[in-house]
């Protein structure tokens, strides 16, 4: 909301600068989000008149004007604009002017003339683009008035956001008391006398008019009152200035004095023309079923009995609390006017704004809580405007319609508690001081100590507990006031969480084997499932949908992590990044479960990429490298790797990794068909595991394991095979022949090619032969060794390689 | 002989001073050492002298020969530091080359910031727990005393899915989880992920949130003060100011925005800090009794406090990404920047 200093000191005083004031709401609450300075650059301007024009000697499209500015002589001004013409009221920028634009005003001579200052436009002075002439002034201002004074600039608007539990503070009123807690000043409320003076006719209202409520639990009170006989017409300038400080447009001169009034009280009025309700009377009632109107903006709007109407004896004619009919508007023929001042359910409102997406100040006051108890003097002020303004009589008497009537809120307050809660010791008398500044009536308790009855007022609908009142006491103490403690209780202690250890372990591991972490959104393209090959049938494709997706993009949740990471190796190469390698740890979305997945891919180029450690392609066993790394930083053994027939993966370079019956992740080749729908032109490889499986194995107990005392012997040991044969067959072989003494068996080479025969590859082994007792001779090794080869070549086939 | 034997070591020594290469030296030792060399030969000698003259002369001559012998080592291994001088120099190789950087990965820049503030609870005794991302009306709102007809809810603007659930706008809801299963004293911390429909350069539609809850039998509004001021100085630095401006939440009350100095201009005031010199950097709020009601804690005896922090924005105010939607890229180049 905005507020004008100007406007608002007619109703309070105060001696804060604009940031001051800023910062004292700020701190109470009242958030000032900007603080705009109206006439900012306009202080050398002057309201000017132009006295006499002549021809410039030298130029035919430039004037020369003498013009008045309130000094003793007057300024010869030259001037191009079409419109200058002899009495014209303008702004003139006087010399050493820096206006708002930029253009600072220096004597100048234009084509062998002396020009003193400049003559605006509107355009010239930043106050609209218009720039078709000078601007025109009133003829009424005197000559020599700063240009802002003039115009009413000279203000400062603060632009507040008010948190929902306030909606009194959506009014100048509103401010003005929160002013008051501040400072303690009063506050001075406009004068409204109605009763017995001239103003109110012979005409009495209750014979010309009704309001009946049929839906009070809608609408807990209604008020009226007619003026007749009114004259509809532009707005005196000090109402139009008033508005348009807010931001608010003006439309004419009643329907300005509504809007001047809801900035006042926060009350939202609303005035229909009277003779255009059929049978001249108000029935509130809920909207019947395919019931139409048509609003102020012209848009013809469906009803339903969910929504409250405002209706005469036929139709509706104003959506309660939201807009105001069409058909029923203030013209420029209306002669009598009847005035609405209600209250409205706030959510009631709130769901009527909502389904026809019409947000008005009206509604967004009425949504949050308006003070029922302002109906009257809301209604008495602007009535009593409107006869001051656009002429007129007011009907004798006031409808006032009220069922829901409630009586004053009271609360107990103790003193005790408001310094247990806050951890402060503030006294009896700053919260009776506070409270009262603030509008709360406060009574002392009869039968406890240090304890009050606070009455509540009806403004207030934000405050029914007594820990509401402490959140008043401490604001207007000052947050910075209370004291900065440390916390006094006891530390829980919390139990052990080997997930997230688990966690931490995996992800360590993959940072340190230089992967990247990536973070995705959770959301996908329902189309990611075959752009991973899955079909339809596949359980990861069942995904929920988003009622309201940003965009398709993001319109259901993922199941798993790939689409994602895929999209990730996309986007980079897309922008010539190639060496990728990322992971990403988040939960998916699977049957109303969150499984915690960690997934990752290799594609491109890995490798430092400088000489000595060239770029090169990753491969399955890079993958598989990763994944076994993870399984080892969470103690996990005794895994098996079985291949697969998951779509995404190359059907013959994947496999599931299997502990007992149960699969906790699995690695492989991304499958061409999948590299082409994201348009990769290069391999990748992938493993994606289920983290809470991994916690379920995780061992992270470790026992000390002597080390070794005698000495170890190497023996190197290649051997040609079957192409197809498995590697972990000899791996079998050379563990169970060798026994105890084998340390370590470790692959460093397999060859495929010109050297050996076809359909055989070679496979070359390291074997480190130890024994925990005694010192091994090399007799012992070699026939033990001899024994491996001897039943590599029965059971395998397999072929010394030498 | 004596004399021989002086005029051989002056020779020698001589000789030895010219020596350039080990092959020079070994010959000169033949020479002299050799089989045939002179001082053997003058060795050879000792056994026509005088059964007097004999053992002067014989330790005339072991002293002559070990002082050469010495003048030999000293010699060889000078060539020798000599050589290896010179064959080091042969080897200088260019430093200014790139160094080999074994591969290292970097964790994602929120999560890192997510990390920061998980550490500095934790060393203020906050456990760390988390909760499921799709969350029911009655988690997100309702037992945080946002009823459905709430203006409060204008405010989060949900993501609903259409099994009617919807996604966690606020990682809040896991503080009622857990009051729900434990008893007091609690503190926590929640991270995680919180869904909003918002997308423009400081909104993206899923954010990271760090929440807090002190629950016990006395908990103060100042201790809420102290952990947050705490935080903040170990966050942003020792010289870190905060203020607290109230607030409104439904499931706080008394409620409170912090905003610390602003990180750019030090609270001089500038752009970023739209001149105040602060700028925001959470909500918290002592817990609103509603929200005790909700889990049967009565709040006559238990009080305590919440606060939760948009991680992002904590991330961003010291990288300063104009885009914040830029986190979720994942572009490599941007990843590596942190
Ligand atoms: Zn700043």
């Amino acid at each position: 909301m905005n507020v004008s200093l100007k406007w608002l000191k007619t109703y309070i005083d105060f001696d804060f600068s604009p940031k001051e004031l800023a910062d004292r709401l700020t701190m109470l609450g009242i958030e000032v989000e900007s603080i705009k300075h109206l006439g900012a650059g306009l202080e050398g301007v002057v309201v000017g008149k132009v006295e006499s024009i002549s021809p410039h000697p030298n130029a035919d499209k430039l004037i020369r004007c003498q013009v008045d500015i309130g000094d003793e002589n007057n300024l010869q001004i030259v001037c191009g604009a079409p419109n200058v013409y002899q009495g014209m009221f303008a702004p003139v920028a006087t010399i050493g002017t820096e206006l708002p634009t930029g253009i600072t005003i220096k004597r100048a001579k234009l084509r062998g003339e002396e020009s003193h200052g400049m003559l605006c436009s509107e355009k010239e002075l930043a106050l609209s683009d218009d720039a078709s002439g000078l601007m025109e002034l009133s003829s009424n201002l005197s000559v020599g008035m700063p240009l802002t004074e003039a115009l009413g600039l000279n203000d400062v608007i603060l632009e507040l956001e008010i948190t929902p539990n306030r909606p009194d503070c959506l009014s100048m009123r509103g401010v003005a008391r929160e002013i008051r807690a501040e400072t303690g000043n009063t506050i001075k409320y406009p004068e409204v006398a109605l009763i017995g003076i001239d103003i109110e006719g012979d005409t009495d209202i209750r014979e010309i008019t009704s309001v009946t409520i049929a839906d009070p639990d809608l609408c807990p009170r209604y008020a009226a009152r007619v003026i007749q006989n009114v004259k509809v017409a532009e707005s005196p300038t000090w109402v139009k200035q008033r508005l348009e400080s807010v931001g608010i447009g003006a439309i004419n001169n009643i329907v300005d004095i509504t809007n001047f009034v809801l900035m006042e009280y926060g009350q939202p009025l609303h005035a229909f023309d009277y003779h255009k309700l059929a049978e001249n009377r108000i029935v509130v009632r809920r909207a019947m079923e395919n019931e139409t109107i048509t609003t102020l903006d012209e848009v013809e709007r469906k009803l339903n009995p969910n929504m409250l109407v405002i209706a005469d004896a036929e139709k509706p004619v104003a959506l309660a609390g939201v807009m105001g009919g069409y058909d029923s508007e203030i013209t420029e023929t209306t002669k009598d006017v009847l005035l609405e001042s209600a209250n409205f359910h706030p959510a009631s409102i709130r769901s009527t704004s909502k389904e026809h997406g019409l947000h008005t100040e009206a509604s967004y006051r009425f949504e949050r809580g308006v003070d029922p108890e302002v109906v009257i003097s809301a209604l008495d002020r602007a009535a009593q405007l409107i006869v001051e303004i656009a002429g007129g009589t007011i009907c004798k008497g006031v409808l006032d319609v009220y069922p829901g009537r409630k009586k004053p809120l009271k609360i107990r307050l103790r003193k005790d508690r408001v310094n247990f809660i806050l951890g402060t010791s503030i006294e009896v008398e700053e919260i009776e001081q506070t409270l009262s500044r603030l509008g709360f009536g406060i009574e002392p308790n009869q039968t406890e100590v240090d304890s009050f009855d606070i009455t509540v007022p009806s403004f207030r609908l934000d405050i029914t507990r007594e820990i509401d009142l402490i959140e008043e006491i401490a604001r207007v103490h000052g947050y910075d006031n209370i004291p900065t403690t440390l916390p006094k209780g006891d530390i829980p202690i919390p139990p052990l969480n080997k997930h997230e250890k688990v966690r931490k372990c995996i992800r360590n591991f993959l940072l340190s084997s230089g992967m990247m972490e990536a973070v995705n959104y959770s959301f996908i393209h329902p189309n990611s499932f075959e752009k991973i090959r899955l079909n339809d049938d596949h359980p990861l494709c069942e995904a929920t949908k988003l009622q309201n997706p940003l965009s398709p993009e993001m319109s259901i949740l993922r199941t798993t992590l790939i689409p994602s990471l895929l999209d990730n190796a996309q986007h980079n190469h897309n922008h010539q990044i190639n060496n990728i390698a990322l992971f990403e740890m988040s939960s998916v979305f699977i049957n109303g479960n969150e499984p915690d997945r960690v997934a990752g891919i290799l594609a491109g180029e890995i490798g430092g990429g400088v000489y000595g450690n060239p770029y090169r392609p990753p491969d399955f066993f890079d993958i598989k490298g990763i994944a076994e790394g993870i399984l080892e930083v969470c103690g996990i053994q005794g895994y098996e790797l079985k291949q697969t027939e998951e779509p995404t993966y190359h059907p013959g370079r994947n496999g599931e990794v299997v502990l007992g019956e149960t699969q906790i992740g699995i690695i492989g080749e991304v499958h061409p068909g999948v590299l082409e729908n994201y348009e990769l032109p290069f391999k990748a490889y992938l493993f994606d595991f289920d983290i809470e499986k991994i916690t379920d194995a995780a061992v992270f107990s470790k026992r000390f394991e002597p080390i070794p005392i005698y000495p170890s012997i190497q023996r190197d040991l290649a051997i040609v095979v079957d192409q197809d044969l498995k590697s972990d067959m000899p791996m079998d072989i050379i563990n169970t022949t060798g026994g105890e003494w084998v340390e370590s068996i470790r692959l460093f080479d397999v060859y495929e090619g010109n050297q050996v025969p076809g359909g055989k590859k070679s496979l070359a082994y390291t074997i480190t032969y130890h024994s925990a007792t005694e010192t091994l001779t090399d007799k012992a090794v070699n026939d033990r060794h001899d024994k491996i080869v001897q039943r590599l070549n029965k059971e395998l086939g397999a072929e010394l390689r030498m | 002989m004596k004399a021989e034997l002086e005029s051989i070591q002056t020779e020698v020594l001589e000789q030895l001073k010219e020596i350039t290469s080990p092959d020079d030296l070994e010959t000169l030792r033949i020479t002299y050492f050799g089989r045939n060399g002179k001082l053997t030969d003058i060795m050879k000698g000792m056994g026509k002298l005088s059964k007097e003259e004999r053992p002067i002369v014989g330790k005339f001559a072991n002293d002559v020969r070990a002082t050469l012998t010495d003048a030999f080592e000293k010699t060889k291994k000078e060539l020798e530091i000599r050589k290896q001088k010179q064959q080091l120099t042969g080897e200088t190789i260019d430093i200014t080359l790139p160094g080999r950087k074994p591969a290292y990965g970097k964790a994602h820049p929120v999560i890192q910031t997510l990390e920061r503030i998980e550490t500095i609870f934790t060393q203020m005794g906050f456990q760390t727990v988390t909760g499921p991302e799709v969350e029911t009306e009655h988690y997100n709102f309702d037992a945080l005393n946002t009823p459905p007809d709430h203006p409060a809810r204008d405010l989060h603007d949900t993501f609903y899915l259409t099994d009617g659930k919807l996604l966690r706008t606020h990682t809040s809801p896991v503080q009622i989880r857990i009051m729900e299963s434990q008893k007091p004293p609690l503190r926590i911390i929640v991270p995680g992920k919180a869904y909003r429909v918002d997308y423009d350069v400081s909104h993206t539609p899923m954010f990271h949130q760090v929440e807090g809850l002190l629950v016990d039998k006395h908990v103060t509004f100042s201790e809420l003060k102290g952990v947050l001021v705490s935080f903040a100085r170990q966050m942003f630095g020792d010289q870190t100011q905060m203020r607290f401006r109230p607030h409104f939440f439904p499931f706080t009350e008394p409620s409170a925005e912090a905003d610390i100095t602003c990180t750019v201009c030090q609270g001089k005031g500038c752009r970023t800090c739209g001149y105040t010199g602060w700028v925001e950097i959470l909500g918290a709020g002592a817990v609103d009794p509603e929200v005790f009601k909700a889990v049967n804690y009565d709040p006559e005896e238990i009080t305590g406090f919440a606060f939760g922090m948009g991680v992002e924005r904590i991330a961003n105010l010291q990288f300063r990404i104009p885009d914040i939607r830029t986190f979720y890229e994942n572009d490599l180049r941007f990843l590596k920047q942190f």
